[in-house]
């Protein structure tokens, strides 16, 4: 224990980079999915190719490829944007921060698209008809009937999205993202204690699940509380 | 910026070198992950409380902390102690090949075997029911009847586990692994090509997943030939 003495300040700095991570990339998986869901289950046949596309793409490819690509590639695009705007530039570094939690936004949001059609398709017709049969709108079925409905559906797998959101933020690390895994290896070079180190990190990383598992299981309870004994 | 076709000629050849250790991978550390799995849904159904528990805490750490945190903490954590270094297990742990085939059926068996516990949870309680009239004893029931419909059941989320599988035999080139991702980061190091070598691995792997999907579409089918149009 001895050991860890002088790294507890730069692991709880690593776990809030973990926490900012997983913060922005539920952000944008939200919306990944819903754009992808909305496109999916449009009648528009290229929206529907498109979004096909990206689900295939990103659900067969494995995150570290994903995440390289995205982080080396993009520094190679805005190297060569800038270079028409000033040739002396040499090279243009992207945060891998961004580069890292875009990727694994994507890569989930891929997921979660399939997670929020499923959802939408399993509102019940039966509510629909009766949302008409009182005379709202459109968008008033979807914003009381149809909203309330699918995230009860989704919340489930919504949670498993959750999960692999944080557990893929180590990856980051790879691309020299400085959350806790990044720390562990520069405390290992110091100490020589790679087992104590590791460990920690996997225990703040057990701590991020635990604490997802627990939001999604109260959340759960809050939005089934009206449902009691109807399913 | 272009995109140089030659490169991905030159390129793909040697990244397909490294398919057989990616299958060597996912086809070791599969099967052994299957036996593990099936190893801890007998545990959680012993109705022993203290089998079942270990088994419980067992899969609630290596499915609540990152893959790479797991590889990292056996292939350069567990060297730390002289008892491992001292051990016959050392042979295995020494290679990287070994840590990360290791490391991958730990992490996998946790995932299958909730994937395993849900088909067994999902059998028809009338159909066990049938057993016992027939007078059954329970490991009778157990194989003939729990088994069989528990594994059409188990194999839709069983073939996504495969293919999470092959997507994380990908991170054992964190470990100095030459697999397919492997060679293709010294390729990237080399000639930093970031597009073209990742992007064509990236159709190797989507290709390896489709053919994966279409085998269990296959087996699938087999093992449901009785029960078409019964739902």
């Amino acid at each position: 224990m001895e050991v860890l003495t002088g790294w507890w300040d730069d692991y709880l700095w690593g776990a809030v980079i973990v926490a900012k991570v997983f913060a922005a990339s539920l952000l944008l998986m939200v919306l990944f999915g819903l754009i992808g869901a909305a496109a999916k289950l449009s009648d528009n046949r290229v929206a529907q190719k498109i979004a096909n596309g990206y689900t295939v793409i990103f659900r067969g490819t494995p995150e570290i490829l994903v995440i390289l690509l995205l982080y080396f590639g993009s520094a190679i695009v805005l190297t060569a944007i800038a270079q028409v705007f000033d040739p002396d530039i040499r090279f243009v570094d992207v945060p891998p921060f961004w580069a890292g939690t875009i990727a694994i936004a994507l890569i989930v949001g891929s997921y979660a698209t399939e997670t929020f059609r499923g959802a939408f398709l399993g509102v019940k017709p039966g509510s629909i008809e009766a949302a008409r049969a009182l005379g709202m709108s459109p968008l008033q079925t979807f914003i009381y009937i149809r909203i309330p409905e699918m995230w009860r559906i989704a919340l489930p797998p919504f949670g498993n999205h959750m999960l692999s959101l944080v557990k893929d933020t180590a990856l980051i690390s790879i691309i020299g993202l400085n959350e806790t895994l990044f720390v562990a290896k520069q405390a290992i070079t110091v100490t020589g204690k790679p087992f104590t180190m590791y460990i920690v990190v996997g225990i703040i990383y057990l701590g991020f699940s635990s604490l997802i598992t627990l939001s999604v299981m109260g959340i759960e309870k809050f939005g089934n509380r009206t449902t009691v004994g109807a399913r | 910026m272009s995109f140089d076709l030659n490169l991905i000629l030159d390129s793909l050849p040697k990244m397909l070198a490294g398919f057989g250790v990616t299958l060597q991978l996912l086809v070791v550390s599969g099967l052994l992950g299957l036996i593990l799995a099936i190893l801890l849904l007998l545990m959680r159904l012993s109705g022993k409380f203290y089998l079942d528990w270990v088994a419980q805490v067992y899969i609630y750490i290596f499915r609540g902390t990152p893959i790479l945190v797991q590889i990292f903490i056996i292939y350069y954590g567990l060297p730390q102690f002289e008892a491992v270094r001292d051990s016959v297990f050392w042979s295995i742990l020494r290679e990287p090949t070994g840590c990360a085939i290791l490391a991958l059926t730990l992490n996998t068996g946790a995932y299958v075997s909730e994937i395993l516990r849900g088909g067994v949870l999902g059998v028809d309680k009338g159909l066990l029911e049938a057993g016992s009239a027939l007078g059954m004893s329970a490991r009778q029931k157990f194989i003939y009847i729990t088994t069989p419909l528990a594994t059409r059941l188990a194999l839709p989320a069983y073939s996504n586990d495969v293919i999470s599988l092959l997507k994380s035999t990908a991170l054992a080139s964190t470990i100095t692994i030459t697999d397919m991702t492997g060679i293709a980061r010294t390729i990237v190091a080399d000639t930093y090509a970031p597009y073209e070598v990742f992007i064509s691995l990236a159709i190797v792997y989507m290709i390896f997943t489709f053919g994966i999907q279409k085998l269990f579409g296959v087996f699938e089918r087999y093992l449901g030939r009785y029960a078409r149009r019964e739902e």
